[in-house]
């Protein structure tokens, strides 16, 4: 596990956010454990206040659970998982879009651009 | 249990030129926290009144309740540029006389640091770089169990993966409840790291602000920092 920081964004949202694609993505799976905060703190070059924040954060939207003297784990709410998924997908769509429309793409011709450049992908 | 350093109405003379003036600086237990200002600023002097080795200062300094100087010993640790060991002398020589001098010395931590820093006990101190001699001081800093860290321009010359390593030991080694005051003139790999950043100017604690109001403002903490210089190069 490694990420560079921007270091114009609190590090805590960008743990937050890093962890959050983890578990979307599947690289962290339902009921897995976490790191231990310090571990996390010194894999990542970060200070454990930091960490806990990201960590209290994402228990707080359910994405993690605590077990007293166990320690963090992944949520086993697939609903929740799908969920995060979905809000993960529309995130990348919407920037997608806006930086097509800074390439003066509008959104009436984005599908039938999409649709072309899959079909040249494929050919 | 709120404060761990509280300092009010702090002035400091040397040779009658002022140095500091009207410092007033709180800061609470489990911080990491940077302590930046031109050189010459007064961050060294600051911190050894703090540490009480620098005396005959007016206003009040208490460290975890403790105000007078040998009370606040017993609550901190600060980096020690070892120029009172010849340099003929080994590491296990200088760990002795640390064991000799502070109660709360951990000898099996300060191994453990000695072993993370890739130091040799063995070593004399005339054989190490600049930065493996930084890394002793860190270790001997942080073999001690305390209070309050106080790292003097720990970064010093030192290179890029010492620097690294350094950052990572006060991660590791730091207690949970300590708190790590590192002064420093440039802010660039500790900013990750950093719970809050003090700024000293002309005498005076100019900005006390948390690490992440400041980025929240969008800012980086080095351009926050170079903020308060310009036009001034």
């Amino acid at each position: 596990m490694s990420m560079e920081f921007k270091d114009n964004i609190p590090i805590y949202l960008q743990i937050q956010d890093y962890l959050f694609r983890q578990i979307a993505t599947g690289k962290m799976r339902p009921g897995d454990k976490l790191p231990s905060v310090r571990a996390l703190a010194v894999e990542l070059t970060v200070n454990v206040n930091t960490v806990q924040r990201a960590l209290r954060e994402l228990s707080d939207k359910g994405y993690i659970y605590t077990k007293r003297g166990e320690g963090n784990f992944v949520t086993d709410n697939e609903d929740l998982i799908a969920d995060s998924q979905e809000r993960l997908v529309n995130r990348e769509l919407a920037e997608f879009v806006v930086r097509m429309k800074e390439l003066g793409i509008g959104e009436d011709q984005l599908v039938a651009v999409l649709e072309r450049y899959l079909q040249e992908q494929i050919s | 249990m709120s404060d761990v350093l509280k300092i009010a109405g702090l002035s400091y003379r040397m040779n009658r030129k002022e140095i500091l003036a009207d410092v007033d600086l709180e800061v609470a237990y489990g911080k990491i926290v940077a302590l930046v200002g031109a050189n010459g600023a007064g961050k060294t002097t600051l911190m050894r009144v703090i540490a009480g080795v620098a005396k005959n200062y007016q206003g009040t300094v208490t460290v975890a309740g403790e105000s007078s100087e040998a009370g606040r010993k017993a609550h901190l640790s600060m980096t020690d540029n070892l120029s009172a060991f010849a340099d003929g002398r080994r590491i296990r020589e200088v760990k002795s006389f640390y064991e000799d001098v502070f109660a709360d010395f951990d000898s099996q931590q300060f191994d453990q640091l000695l072993e993370f820093m890739n130091l040799n006990a063995e070593d004399k101190l005339s054989s190490l770089s600049k930065g493996m001699r930084e890394k002793l001081i860190i270790a001997l800093a942080f073999a001690r169990k305390t209070d309050l860290y106080l790292l003097d321009e720990p970064f010093n010359g030192v290179d890029a993966m010492s620097r690294k390593k350094i950052i990572k030991s006060l991660l590791l080694w730091k207690p949970d409840e300590a708190t790590i005051i590192i002064s420093d003139h440039v802010l660039d790999e500790i900013a990750p790291v950093l719970d809050e950043v003090v700024l000293l100017k002309d005498k005076h604690i100019i900005k006390h602000k948390s690490a992440d109001e400041i980025r929240e403002g969008h800012a980086s903490i080095e351009e926050w920092y170079e903020s308060f210089y310009e036009g001034e190069e």
